[in-house]
This record gives structure tokens, sequence and C-alpha cells, in this order.
């Protein structure tokens, strides 16, 4: 599909449509849905940011290209003014105090937000079912999971609700729904975008990205969003990506791909042959393609979730009703931290708060945490072996296809399981798209660090190549 | 220190799912014991520092932050205490 951004914006400018008439639109298609992608619609000032871009319009002067253009926010992220609740008991009625900078800068830019979105509490899942609004309902068979943990966003996306959505990626939670959902997904490089205002699930791999219908969409959103950050450290200094720039990719010579994850009995065969059929294809347009070794699939999925669960549960200690959230009063302090977080956490999370202090705590450490430390460290270095000798990496975004829902709820494991192809590149921390083609979830594009543009260019080659 | 006490969450127990997780993790094999992500941190350069200053929040911030707490007594924001035991 082509840019809706370049789209929408050339009908603002030929005044083919009002921004009011477009935000009221997709605020009723939202409100209207069932899908349970929404968990606040933010109406009032959707509506008086639109006629603020119609005034200007009026008055004959020059709107950006992102003003005007409606999206959509993962309930996690800080909205000064909203309820951003995480999904979640705990925050129900917590109202953000400042905004999110990857927001701020979408905001300055004239985008105008709509809808804060369902998603797993505090990212706590793959399937959006864990929260308290509802199961998200999948955009193409609503008898199955809308994915996760960024659902909703992708939901919205799949349908038009929003142009593009802001989710949140700590183990695939962006990939995987926009795969779900035949979109596309980006998780940019860790440090790309500030993590200023979303709130901390594993803070080593939790990353912001865009959800949307086309390329252009993704590279657009991603360079308002990019920047460094005096208030994530962890950012650093990007250069925005050319259009240009990703419209040739002469430059990619070889493509790798990973062995483990096509030749094993857990993929969905039509996945398989599918991801083969993709692999000739490539190689039919004289790219060179290597499949390489890795890991086992148990133990990329048991070193993230060793490593997520633990900084969960040091992020998530700070919610204990005190300073905010749903504070249940018991007969001393103690006793009321405890109620309030075993009463307001759900199933998920307490799960992974718990196995995240037993990790942590005495005896356990280096047996486990540590050793999943160095395990991540080998994976690193397995990667950048890997950058090496290939320029882009190409998976499944997941070993099968949406579970249907309630299923997920019933097995943790399988769940956890399902994130095999997704989690390594979180840990590696290296920009990986999910693109809606290739397979029936789409495929992930993966570079090495800081190499976004190139995952864009191939994106770009692949869209006319299979 | 028991999971449930660690974890401030009542009645907590290990979970059997998340055991088998670890189990991989303890059967894996390691480089070497010592490795404690010595060549792959995000750690900000000193040269990089955010400056030493306190930044004053809006009016509008603290009103929210206000708002948010659960808990008043005479006019007061109660707020958590040293617990020492």
């Amino acid at each position: 599909m082509s840019s809706q951004i370049h789209k929408i914006h050339q009908q603002l400018v030929d005044k083919d449509i009002t921004c009011m008439q477009l935000v009221q639109n997709r605020l009723e298609a939202l409100k209207q849905n069932t899908h349970n992608t929404v968990n606040a619609l933010l109406d009032e000032t959707a509506l008086d940011l639109a006629a603020k871009v119609d005034a200007k319009i009026a008055n004959g002067e020059t709107i950006g290209l992102l003003e005007g253009i409606p999206f959509g926010i993962k309930d996690v992220y800080m909205v000064q003014g909203t309820y951003t609740t995480a999904s979640s008991n705990l925050l129900k009625y917590y109202k953000s105090a400042y905004t999110a900078t990857a927001i701020q800068k979408l905001l300055d830019a004239g985008a105008i937000p709509l809808v804060k979105e369902n998603c797993d509490s505090f990212g706590h899942g793959s399937s959006s079912e864990n929260t308290i609004f509802g199961a998200v309902k999948n955009a193409i068979n609503p008898e199955l999971v809308g994915g996760g943990s960024s659902g909703g966003s992708a939901v919205n996306v799949a349908k038009d609700y929003t142009v593009f959505s802001i989710g949140g990626d700590t183990g695939g939670s962006i990939r995987q729904p926009a795969g779900y959902n035949n979109v596309y997904g980006l998780k940019p490089t860790y440090g790309r975008v500030s993590r200023y205002g979303i709130m901390a699930y594993a803070s080593s791999t939790d990353c912001v990205g865009p959800i949307a219908k086309s390329i252009e969409d993704i590279r657009i959103v991603l360079n308002v969003i990019s920047g460094q950050d005096v208030k994530d450290q962890t950012t650093y200094t990007s250069e925005d990506i050319s259009k240009e720039s990703t419209l040739n990719a002469e430059g990619i010579k070889t493509v790798g791909y990973f062995k483990n994850f096509i030749e094993n009995d857990a993929i969905d065969p039509q996945i398989k042959s599918d991801f083969l059929a993709s692999i000739e294809k490539i190689k039919s347009k004289g790219i060179a393609v290597k499949a390489l070794d890795f890991f086992e699939s148990n133990t990329l999925v048991s070193t993230y979730y060793t490593l997520a669960m633990a900084e969960t549960a040091s992020n998530l200690s700070r919610l204990d009703g005190t300073n905010y959230g749903n504070r249940i009063e018991a007969e001393n302090l103690k006793e009321t931290y405890a109620v309030t977080r075993s009463e307001n956490f759900s199933e998920e999370s307490k799960r992974r708060i718990v196995g995240g202090n037993q990790v942590l705590s005495q005896g356990f450490s280096d047996e486990i945490y540590l050793k999943g430390l160095n395990l991540r460290d080998q994976i690193i270095e397995n990667f950048e072996d890997d950058f090496n000798k290939v320029d882009i990496i190409l998976s499944p975004v997941t070993p099968s296809t949406p579970p249907k829902i309630g299923d997920s709820l019933k097995d943790p494991l399988a769940m956890y399981l399902s994130d095999a192809y997704t989690v390594g590149f979180s840990l590696g921390q290296l920009p990986t798209l999910t693109i809606p083609q290739g397979t029936a979830t789409g495929l992930q594009i993966t570079a090495a660090k800081t190499n976004d543009e190139l995952v864009l260019k191939f994106a770009n080659f692949l869209k006319d190549t299979i | 220190m028991t999971v449930d006490v660690l974890s401030s969450i009542k009645g907590a127990q290990p979970s059997e799912t998340v055991n088998k997780l670890f189990e991989v993790i303890k059967n894996a094999n390691t480089a070497n014991n010592n490795a404690f992500n010595t060549n792959h941190n995000n750690a900000v350069s000193l040269d990089n520092l955010r400056d030493d200053v306190v930044i004053d929040s809006s009016a509008i911030e603290k009103q929210i932050i206000i708002e948010n707490f659960p808990k008043e007594k005479n006019g007061y924001l109660v707020v958590s205490k040293v617990i020492e035991e």
C-alpha cells in the first residue's frame, strides 16, 4: 500500500476533506468498533486540534506533513492529562502528569492523537488478552487474538481507525501483532527513540516504534520520533532517513536466515514452505543467501524471559499504591502494599514479578540471572559475527498463525515459546521490521545495530520481489 | 526471604511454567562464568551526562501528581516510610 500520510496530507492541502471530518470519522469508527482496541478516546483534544489545522489551511498557511494526521497510542505512554492505565486495574484511574518524548515530538509535528490503545497489561503478554478492557480481536478474523502486547495498536492500523500507531516492543510486542494483522511494525535499534514516558517493562530491551500500512509511513514517523534525549541516557543521535535512500537496495548482496528457525518441528509447515519460497525469490534476484547457525529457540526464549522478568520485578516494585494507583488499605503499611499488589496485578503480571524476584534473590542470581546475562552476551556476539557475513537477516515473525482467543491464557508456556523468533533480536537490540508479506504472519527483516535504514531499503526491495 | 515477601504479593509461589524456563538456563553452556555484560552496555559517556540542575515541574504536572495521590491526611499527602525490621 502507498503512504497514507502523503495521501491524507494532500487531501487536506487540496481541501478535499477537512481535518474535522477526518478526525470525526476516525473517532466514530473507533467508538463503534467491536475489536476492543480502545482504552480511552481523546476526542475533545483531537477535535480541538483538528479545528486548529482547518483554521490554518483556511488562512492559506502551509501545514507540515504530519499536521492533522490522526494516530493512536498504546496505553503505556504518558500523555499529560490522559488516563494511562497499562490496561491494568492498578492504574485504572492513573492520569499522566507529563508527556512521553516520542509522543511530544509527534504532537509538535502536528499529528493528532485519537486513542489510548488496548494492550497486554504492562506489556506482559503476546496476545492482548491480559487486559482489563477485554481481549483484542484480530483485524482479519475476530475469533483469533490480535497479538500482543501492542494488539490494539496493530488492529487499529489494520482497520484504518488510525493512520499509524505508536506501539512498544520489548520482546516482539510491535512485530508480532503487526504480523498477526498484516501491517508493518518496526522495532528500531534500541536507543534510537527515547523511552522517556513509556511505562518500563524490561528497560534493557524496551523500544518505542511505529505501526503503519506502508514502509514510507514507517519512515516518516521514525524520523520524527528518533533522536538523543537527555531524559533517556541510552539514546543516541541518528540521522534522518531519506525517502530516496530507502528506494535503492543495490548495496544488499547477502541475506542470511537461521537454519534452526526453519528446520524444527514447532514451525507450521505452511509458514515454513512460504518462508523457503520467499528465500528462493530473493535468490532469483541475484542475492546470495546463507543459512546461519543460531541458538535454540528454548535458549532464546528462556534467556529473554529470565532477564525481562528480573527487570519487570524491579521496575514494577514502585507500584505499591502509595504515590498513585488503586490503593487498598489493610491493617498496616506492609499489608497495604501486599494487598494492593495482590488484588490489582493480573495473574500473568504476578507470574513475571515472582519469577523475576526468584532469579534476583540470593542463591539464584548466579545460577540463573548472571548466566542469563552471559548467554545474552553470547547471543550479541553471534549477531556481530553474522553481520560480518550477511547484510540482512530474514526470519518468519512467528512459528504459527494467531491462536484462538482464550488459548494463550490456558497455556502460558506455549505463549512464551511463540515469541521464539522475535526475542533474539530484542536481546541484540537490533532494528527489525515486520512486513506483511512472505508468510501468513509476515517476515522480519533485521540489520546490524543502528542500521535501521538498511531494513527499510530491503523492505522496499521485497515489496517488489515477493 | 520467600518470593511472596520479596514480591509483596500474598501467597505467591514460584510458577512451574517459569521454572521450566529457568531450567533451560541452568543447563545451558556459558562461555565462562565471569562475563557480566562487559562489552555491550549502554552506559552514557561521562562527557554526555545531563546537567546536574533541579528542574521545577510545571503547575499542571504538580496538580496531576497531587490528584493521583491515593491518600491524604489533615491536608497532607501520605507517603511511605522506611520499614526497619
